[in-house]
């Protein structure tokens, strides 16, 4: 923030450096010098400080990731031996330059929309039946210790497991990535739901049934939004999960997904492919992350 | 037992978290070795040295290794590249591997700056590529490569499997969409193929043989129909061989004890080995007893160094790799000194493409065996391997096996062209006027074509051993 606010400050308020602003303030506004800067001052001001955290927040995560860049290639160019070693492991260069080759191939941009369609699939079957039974099993304490036992017991299965059992469960292979996947983000989500659920305030819940509240009102009006906040944080959790899932999917696909190109990258050791499908991973997790908060803000505005 | 195993695991993790100070330290030497139990042609050089514990046996005890005390640490993978990835961490120093892995291995290691690796000697080969193969599922209709256009069919991409593939298209001039290839493990491929999700899976040792005789696949390609040898082989990190060589040659040493020993007794070996592996002792039998698919040698043939470049060529064509200079990578200095040390001859060994036979007395027909590539052999279940002189003799014996209800674990018979040995229940049999001349083949179109010669029929395994029964 520092680095950011003071040199456009300086800018707007110092007319004492009329060679850069003024050849681009006058065709725009025939008056002075100083009546623009007047003008435009205070809109700044009062822009900047209504973006200031998002503009703190934008440059920290800008210098974050600057400095893991400039780490990375660092450690990899002097490769950096100190027991954690570096030695083989690719340059941001060299991941840089496959991440162009594959930005020329159109088989690449099929791995990617592959992928995203599986974990969309996969995230979408979880959440509509996660979020009810979540609710139901929150409500119904009858309903809880039936199902809460067996989902306990499936939840600490990790998805390579899953890969034999998949390919038998289901007639075809795209089922079976979507259900590894489904897997994957079930369980946060109907955990989170359930963890919502038990927050709902039970004042409130009596108090809607004194003014004559029945069930299902009850349900619409009190628990679901109460509930709201949780099934998000599930949601967010189930989809970092799905996409953690991913490459232990599409080991069966044996052909497309960018989970199968990074596995691919593996069997025939290329390690900067490798990376490329690591980072690509990130990035697609970072940005259906970032979907599903901006889905949350405009579903429960009052939560801003 | 299982107290010493947890002690041993307590041990190992707290060397990892010592590592710095003993491994800096002169008096203790790790060394990792990456094996492949279930790749069957790797036994000799992995399974068999850690199980037997001979590595142990032939490490030097004198000299500059007087003070020096020894960790083996073994480490088992289902294929090729994790053994690389390990040895490239120098967590592994020895690796062992199929051809086409290897390459890559040598490639890999190329971008090293601590360290090259080098091929050091042979694990197991097939000169004309048997133990490579593709299977289908056994209810479908495909007996052979060309019914699969357009079919969907897996293999584990950069293996020695895919290999084949890629020799098996181009031989033939077909395009690269003649079938839809993917790329699966073979634990993902044998699943989908026993749910009938693909249409044929490509594989290396030892599933081609392994699926068929689980009972739901069926073999009809062959690696020997691409006449290009398929091997495995060890690879070792320059830095590790270059610093301790007298651990090279004693680590080699042990190798060729290992041959002898399944050599020895090839019944007792694939039990133990099936034991350690998890692979049917019958599996096992069928690649590494007499006159099985893959010979014991570790020997580095001019053969397989000639193959090695071709590999890389398919590799560099796929856009796979770069240039890579296949004699620098082969290194057979140290299995020559190793075959000096011990007093064999090297350079007559490497010349020879001798298999241990089949042999003994056929009990059957009261002959011996003369003819081994012609015989068959029947393991009685609780009992010995029998060897029969030929297949008519080995159905005769085992309709007779049967008669007196005794439980057969399995019979062998050799295909009549190609001299590969085969389940005798999964062979085709050609069979014409004189029932005694009864001729087993792997492929249903090479019974076929001998059939049409000697003008006679092809049948099953069920309907040739009730011809031989009648006939014997």
């Amino acid at each position: 923030m520092p680095g950011e606010v003071p040199p456009i400050m300086a800018r707007a308020a110092a007319p004492p450096s009329p060679s850069m602003s003024e050849p681009a303030a006058a065709p725009e506004l025939p008056a002075p010098a100083e009546t623009p800067a007047r003008a435009t001052t205070p809109r700044a001001i009062k822009w900047l400080s209504l973006h200031r955290m998002q503009l703190r927040a934008l440059l920290l995560g800008a210098i974050s990731l600057a400095i893991f860049l400039v780490a990375w290639h660092l450690l990899t160019k002097y490769r950096v031996n100190i027991y954690i070693r570096f030695l083989n492991v690719p340059s941001p260069e060299a991941v840089f330059e496959r991440a162009v080759r594959a930005a020329h191939d159109p088989k690449f941009f099929q791995h990617v929309l592959l992928s995203c369609r599986r974990i969309l699939l996969g995230f979408l079957f979880a959440t509509l039946v996660a979020v009810p039974l979540g609710l139901i099993m929150g409500r119904f304490r009858l309903a809880r210790d039936f199902i809460f036992p067996v989902a306990e017991v499936f939840r600490p299965i990790p998805a390579i497991a899953w890969v034999p059992m998949s390919i038998m469960l289901w007639p075809s292979n795209e089922e079976s990535i979507i259900y590894i996947t489904f897997i994957g983000s079930f369980f946060p989500i109907l955990l989170n739901t359930l963890h919502g659920m038990t927050t709902v305030d039970t004042v409130l819940v009596r108090a809607a049934q004194c003014l004559g509240a029945r069930e299902r009102q009850i349900f619409r009006e009190v628990y679901f939004p109460a509930t709201m906040p949780h099934v998000f944080t599930g949601l967010t959790v189930g989809m970092g999960v799905a996409w953690v899932s991913l490459i232990a999917a599409e080991m069966i696909s044996g052909q497309f997904g960018i989970g199968y190109f990074t596995w691919e990258a593996y069997s025939l050791v290329q390690y900067s492919d490798i990376v490329l499908g690591m980072v690509c991973i990130g990035v697609l997790g970072l940005g259906s992350s970032a979907l599903i908060r901006g889905v949350g803000r405009l579903v429960m505005p009052w939560n801003r | 037992m299982r107290f010493m195993n947890l002690t041993g695991a307590a041990a190992t993790a707290a060397a990892m978290f010592l590592g710095v100070a003993t491994a800096e330290s002169q008096t203790v030497i790790t060394i990792g070795i990456g094996t492949q139990d279930t790749t069957t042609n790797t036994v000799t050089t992995g399974t068999i040295v850690r199980e037997l514990k001979l590595y142990e046996k032939h490490l030097p005890k004198d000299g500059k290794y007087a003070s020096v005390k020894f960790q083996l640490e073994w480490n088992n993978f289902t294929s090729g590249p994790p053994v690389t990835n390990g040895m490239m961490a120098n967590k592994l120093q020895i690796g062992m591997m199929g051809d086409y892995p290897l390459i890559v291995n040598g490639f890999t290691f190329q971008s090293n700056p601590e360290s090259k690796s080098q091929l050091i000697a042979v694990s197991a080969y097939n000169m004309y590529g048997s133990g490579n193969g593709l299977v289908v599922h056994k209810d479908s209709p495909y007996y052979e490569l060309s019914d699969l256009k357009g079919k969907v069919v897996s293999v584990p991409f950069g293996s020695a499997a895919h290999g084949m593939m890629l020799k098996a298209m181009q031989d033939r001039n077909w395009p690269a969409d003649y079938f839809s290839l993917v790329s699966q493990s073979p634990e993902v491929g044998s699943t989908n193929l026993q749910e009938k999700k693909i249409d044929a899976h490509a594989d290396f040792v030892p599933f081609a043989e392994l699926l068929p005789f689980r009972g739901f696949a069926r073999k009809i390609f062959d690696g020997v129909e691409t006449n290009a040898p398929t091997w495995h082989g060890v690879v070792v990190r320059t830095d590790f061989a270059e610093k301790y060589p007298e651990l090279v040659t004693a680590y080699l040493k042990a190798v060729i004890e290992a041959n002898a020993w399944f050599r020895n007794d090839p019944k007792t070996a694939s039990e133990m080995v099936a034991k350690w592996t998890g692979i049917d002792k019958e599996v096992v039998y069928i690649f590494m007893g007499p006159g099985g698919i893959m010979a014991t040698d570790p020997t580095i043939k001019p053969e397989f160094v000639k193959d090695a470049a071709e590999d890389a060529k398919v590799l560099q064509n796929l856009g796979r790799m770069k240039e890579f200079d296949v004699d620098k990578w082969v290194n057979d200095s140290y299995i020559r000194k190793t075959y000096a040390e011990l007093g064999l001859n090297y350079d007559k060994q490497r010349a020879s493409f001798e298999n241990y036979e089949v042999k003994g007395e056929d009990a059957f027909c009261k002959k011996p065996v003369t003819e081994p590539r012609k015989a068959g052999e029947i393991w009685v279940d609780g009992e010995s391997i029998m060897p029969f002189s030929s297949p008519a003799c080995t159905l005769g014996a085992y309709s007779d096996f049967k008669a007196k209800g005794k439980k057969i674990n399995v019979a062998y018979v050799y295909d009549t062209e190609r001299g590969i040995k085969l389940f005798a229940d999964q062979a085709f049999y050609s069979i014409g006027a004189n029932k005694n001349e009864i001729a087993p083949f792997l492929l249903k179109k090479d019974a076929e074509a001998h059939a049409g010669k000697i003008g006679g029929k092809v049948i099953g395994f069920a309907d040739a051993l009730k011809v031989a029964a009648s006939g014997g």
